[in-house]
């Protein structure tokens, strides 16, 4: 806040002062009624301890800002969703919204605003929002950012990256899509060839090819994350070109399902539930749930035990370590109890240490990605740069 | 592979005709409407929101036109009665139609449209090749085909038609005839408008099922781009929205079929196609511009 | 490319009184002796204004918001306290270059709306100039030759439509809109293959800028010099249509085409001229971008900024130093937005509303109508 006291007195005395004072009222104030309420139901309890004094003043304010409408029926609307969850738990705590904030320099003029207007906490929610987090982080040593899907370069106090193995129900939706097809080739629309995205994508063929050897993954790329008119004409040339299961990396998620129902073929659903639009042709998908993940972050920081929490890194949460955030929607009725059973077989080996990317895996090249035996780690996961075998598509 | 290609440019290019058609008629009376983005995304909205509410698409579609057309009547003031800039008062009616749609189809997103189902005309469906190619489509695509002979028709052969084609090449005619240029200019801009609207109304309820934010991306701008290309005839208009469609069409199937192309130089696919084209063909193209339109450039 | 003026004249010879005038090109003639005109040109920008922001407020209610808190809100993030004006100002850097790349074209009755594509590439410009020098210069002579470089990478894209023009007779307008769809797909292109920044954790963008690659920063953390920079285009671009014969040709061609060909100018020289002079100031907008805010090139850099340009240009009716204030006031609308999103917990795109509304209200009613 210092800073900005300071820039404050160097601009002429024209801006009204009132102005300046509405602006940073907000954190100045109030610093003893902001006890939280209790720590929420179901949340993992990383730093939740009862916190007496709170060492770093008090937390009231919370900012969180996505890249998209907070409304798009995938990706951002979950994140909005799980700041409301998440508010429930801390009902004295006002909660900052920004959506579309795109990934450039304007992201970190909005968290500055934010900054401004007293919040305590950023969720940057959006995969290129990190740099700007990161760069106001070391700015503004009394406020934390955390990140939604990045890996944190600077080691700084005040940041650290959270995200759910978002693979994990992938591979296991791509064991039922796997088992459902009977062309034996699957049709992938994805936005753009980042890690996360081509780690989906293999982990949905590798989990097709565990039950169906021979299975084939064609990817096709829109540019953008949200076009339906593209989705829809994508959709189209992957059934022409024989793929009776559709699925998606896209922010939007509506038109390829509903294209999928329509032309009667089945759907593997992304971000959001929408089993409802294809009653017949809905097999499963995945989804998110940042409630409980959100509660617990603020809970810390709330204690002012964030630096020494698991959060200041890059915290993953899986099977393994209980409560991902991304989870498996329901399963449409074609899903035969086979392919349940392997379902939760994968998944018990994922409980026990496993890995959707466990060797050996071939890449497209025929190379080896890792061999038997072998597995990746997170960050190895989440700079992954190529496709797997058995998936047409490039990644250039 | 070209059956295919070829049905993918008709089922995605229909959103483009109907503006296309459009904002012919605009063009031709010496009006140019870059707002026609924004009149796509009013159609495209109030066609999901009026399909909704009453559960008819069809009152959608109607509704969708009648918003497009609302706007482009806000171009026509701003233009023809106010005296603004055309280039910069059409990017401003895209913006309000952006701020406008975004602001009130926040509750939309994510609801199930009853949408237009695909109606395969009989006989004609089971033709081979071009069965698939233009007779198995929803209801606003068969109207979207028809609406360029329809256009043309009336464009050529009405005493309307005249009346357009004069107000954007001799004003001083219709003095004669007692009209006003500016009369026939408002109208046509709405007729463009509407257009606008009901290819926006394709989009979300026949072609997507689907409305997010600025789901039309640039289509609007695209089509006013194709008039020119099509040389203010609304015969090739259709040429011209369904090259564009076949374009994205054909760079979607190379990709599904694996090929080693660049991802990005496939996705700018479509807008150099037109260009090159446009190149290629404007030489001839000159004299065909209707003659105020030309000086508005 | 044909002049606007013509324009005026075919479709203002309608037999109705109120015959439009399309184009608004020439700026207004100044009235400064009739207190009474000021006080009705002032009064008349009130009441659009007022208008736009009632209409606007109208739809906040709709929405169930309360316009006064969005309104506040708004100043709050613009001009409310020093980071706030400081933003403002940093958004109106690219938009008045981009806006520049407007007026001089408009002086020879062209448009130039492929400003997006050209911004763009001047960015690309810069960052490949940096990239090649690696550090070896001086701060100032790097920076020195960025602007160099994104002012040739903006003209070497304007170009394409211009040649387009002469060679084949395509309508330039067209193509450079066209054009700025592929300049976006480049830029991707650029950052997630072969300038990518291997050391990004799989981030799309390019690798950083070097220190000495790096606009200096003037005030604050963020306020960078590229904005004296935008206000010395500015005065440059005044006095360069003002006082030298080529902006006196370019005047001409603008208003009267016929008379230029008669006086013997070398019109399409003149023409392409202008253009690409154009081009060169819409790369500079995108090397300030890139020198002096983003650091990197990035896929969503300066995106939409194209066409609020074009739109600052013609609320200051082409006129090089109002497009200043336009600038800022359009700048200050966008940066508006971050309150409006904030504080009043509107939809990104509230913000787009009023800026069409603003534009709808100064565009239609409050600036003069054509004074011939």
């Amino acid at each position: 806040m210092t800073t900005r006291r300071t820039r404050a007195v160097v601009i002429p005395g024209i801006l009204a002062l009132a102005m300046v004072a509405a602006a940073c009222g907000s954190d100045e104030g109030s610093s003893s009624d902001s006890s939280p309420a209790e720590a929420a139901e179901g949340s993992t309890p990383t730093g939740t301890e009862a916190a007496g004094e709170a060492t770093a003043g008090a937390v009231d304010t919370v900012g969180f800002i996505y890249v998209g409408p907070k409304d798009d029926f995938g990706y951002n609307q979950a994140a909005y969703e799980g700041s409301v969850a998440m508010q429930e738990s801390f009902p004295d705590l006002e909660v900052l919204q920004a959506e579309n904030v795109p990934e450039t320099a304007e992201s970190e003029a909005v968290m500055q605003d934010m900054i401004d207007n007293g919040a305590d906490l950023i969720f940057a929610t959006s995969y290129g929002h990190l740099e700007f987090a990161e760069n106001l982080a070391a700015e503004n040593p009394d406020v934390v950012f955390v990140h939604q899907g990045g890996l944190e370069q600077g080691g700084l106090d005040n940041v650290g990256t959270y995200f759910g193995t978002v693979y994990e129900p992938v591979y296991t939706a791509g064991i039922a899509a796997g088992e459902a097809s009977e062309t034996g080739t699957l049709g992938y629309i994805y936005a753009f060839p980042i890690p996360q995205t081509l780690a989906n994508i293999n982990a949905f063929t590798l989990g097709a090819q565990s039950v169906n050897p021979d299975i084939e993954t064609i990817a096709v790329s829109t540019g953008s994350w949200c076009d339906p008119a593209l989705q829809a004409q994508a959709a189209q040339s992957l059934i022409d070109e024989g793929a009776d299961v559709l699925t998606q990396h896209q922010d939007c998620t509506k038109t390829i399902v509903e294209a999928a129902e329509a032309a009667g073929v089945y759907s593997v659903g992304y971000h959001a539930d929408a089993s409802e639009l294809a009653p017949n042709g809905w097999i499963t998908g995945s989804e998110w749930d940042w409630a409980a993940l959100y509660t617990d972050i603020v809970q810390t920081v709330v204690d002012g035990k964030f630096a020494e929490s698991d959060y200041n890194g890059d915290f993953r949460v899986g099977l393994q370590t209980g409560d991902n955030p991304f989870i498996q929607s329901a399963f449409g009725s074609m899903v035969s109890d086979d392919a349940i059973a392997l379902i939760e077989a994968a998944k018990e080996s994922f409980i026990a240490g496993g890995s959707p990317f466990a060797g050996p895996v071939m890449k497209q090249d025929g190379s080896v990605a890792w061999a038997d035996g072998e597995q990746p780690t997170y960050a190895e996961v989440e700079t992954m740069d190529f496709f797997v075998k058995g998936v047409i598509g490039s990644t250039d | 592979m070209i059956e295919q290609v070829l049905t993918g440019a008709v089922a995605g290019g229909t959103s483009i005709l109907f503006p296309v058609v459009g904002e012919t008629f605009t063009q031709r009376s010496g009006v140019i409407n870059l707002g026609t983005e924004g009149s796509m995304l009013a159609g495209a909205l109030t066609a999901y929101v009026v399909g909704i509410e009453t559960g008819s698409v069809w009152l959608g579609a109607l509704a969708g036109a009648g918003a497009g057309a609302l706007l482009a009547l806000v171009h026509a003031f701003m233009v023809l009665t106010r005296g603004a800039n055309q280039i910069a008062s059409g990017l401003v009616i895209t913006f309000l139609g952006i701020g406008l749609t975004a602001l009130f189809g926040q509750n939309y997103v994510g609801q199930g449209v009853n949408a237009f189902a695909s109606v395969p005309i009989p006989g004609l469906s089971d033709l081979p090749f071009f069965g698939p190619i233009l007779f198995d489509h929803d209801p606003l695509t068969y109207l979207a085909i028809l609406s360029g002979p329809i256009a043309w028709w009336v464009l050529y052969r009405t005493r309307f038609g005249l009346m357009v084609r004069a107000a954007g090449e001799r004003p001083e005619v219709l003095v004669a005839y007692g009209m006003s240029a500016t009369t026939i200019r408002y109208i046509a801009t709405v007729i463009g408008g509407a257009m606008a609207g009901l290819g926006g109304a394709q989009l979300s309820t026949a072609f997507t099922r689907n409305w997010s934010e600025e789901m039309t991306v640039g289509r609007g701008f695209v089509a006013v781009s194709l008039v020119i290309f099509a040389a203010w005839n609304p015969m090739k208009a259709i040429i011209g929205a369904y090259l564009f469609s076949g374009a994205i069409a054909l760079q979607l199937q190379l990709q599904a079929r694996g090929t080693d192309i660049s991802q990005y130089l496939l996705q700018a696919a479509p807008y150099l196609v037109v260009v090159v084209i446009l190149a290629a063909l404007s030489r001839r193209r000159a004299h065909e511009s209707p003659e105020s339109l030309s000086k508005v450039f | 490319m044909s002049a606007v003026t013509d324009a005026d004249e075919a479709l203002g010879t309608g037999p109705d009184p109120d015959a439009p005038t399309p184009m608004a090109q020439q700026p207004a003639g100044d009235g400064g002796r009739d207190v009474g005109r000021w006080m009705r040109g002032i009064g008349r920008w009130v009441v659009a204004l007022g208008g736009a922001l009632l209409i606007y407020s109208a739809f906040l209610l709709v929405r169930g918001a309360d316009p006064i808190d969005a309104l506040t809100a708004m100043w709050d993030s613009s001009f409310g306290d020093a980071t706030g004006l400081g933003e403002t100002l940093i958004r109106a850097a690219p938009l008045l270059l981009g806006a520049l790349a407007v007026v001089v074209p408009a002086r020879a009755g062209l448009f130039n709306i492929g400003g997006q594509g050209q911004m763009v590439f001047g960015a690309i410009g810069a960052f490949a100039t940096s990239a090649f020098l690696d550090g070896a210069l001086p701060q100032p002579i790097t920076l020195v030759l960025m602007a160099l470089g994104g002012a040739l990478g903006g003209a070497a894209w304007a170009a394409i439509p211009a040649f387009l023009r002469l060679a084949t007779g395509a309508n330039e307008a067209i193509t450079s809109l066209l054009l700025n769809y592929v300049a976006g797909l480049v830029l991707t292109w650029l950052v997630f293959e072969p300038w990518k920044d291997p050391a990004s954790l799989g981030q799309a963008y390019s690798e950083e800028l070097d220190a000495r690659s790096r606009l200096p920063i003037m005030w604050g953390e963020r306020v960078h010099a590229g904005i004296l920079l935008a206000v010395v285009a500015a005065f440059a671009v005044w006095w360069l249509l003002r006082s030298t014969r080529w902006g006196f040709r370019l005047r001409v061609l603008g208003g009267n085409p016929e008379a230029a060909h008669r006086a013997g100018f070398r019109v399409s020289d003149l023409a392409v001229g202008a253009m690409l002079v154009g081009g060169a100031l819409a790369g500079l907008a995108g090397m300030i971008e890139i020198s002096g805010v983003e650091a990197r090139l990035r896929p969503e850099m300066l995106a939409g900024y194209g066409y609020i340009a074009f739109l600052a240009s013609c609320l200051a009716r082409h006129d090089p130093l109002k497009v200043i204030g336009s600038s800022v006031a359009l700048a200050a609308i966008l940066v508006g937005g971050f309150g409006l999103k904030i504080s009043a917990g509107l939809s990104g795109a509230a913000v787009n509303v009023l800026m069409a509304l603003v534009l709808l209200a100064v565009l239609g009613f409050a600036q003069k109508k054509e004074v011939r």
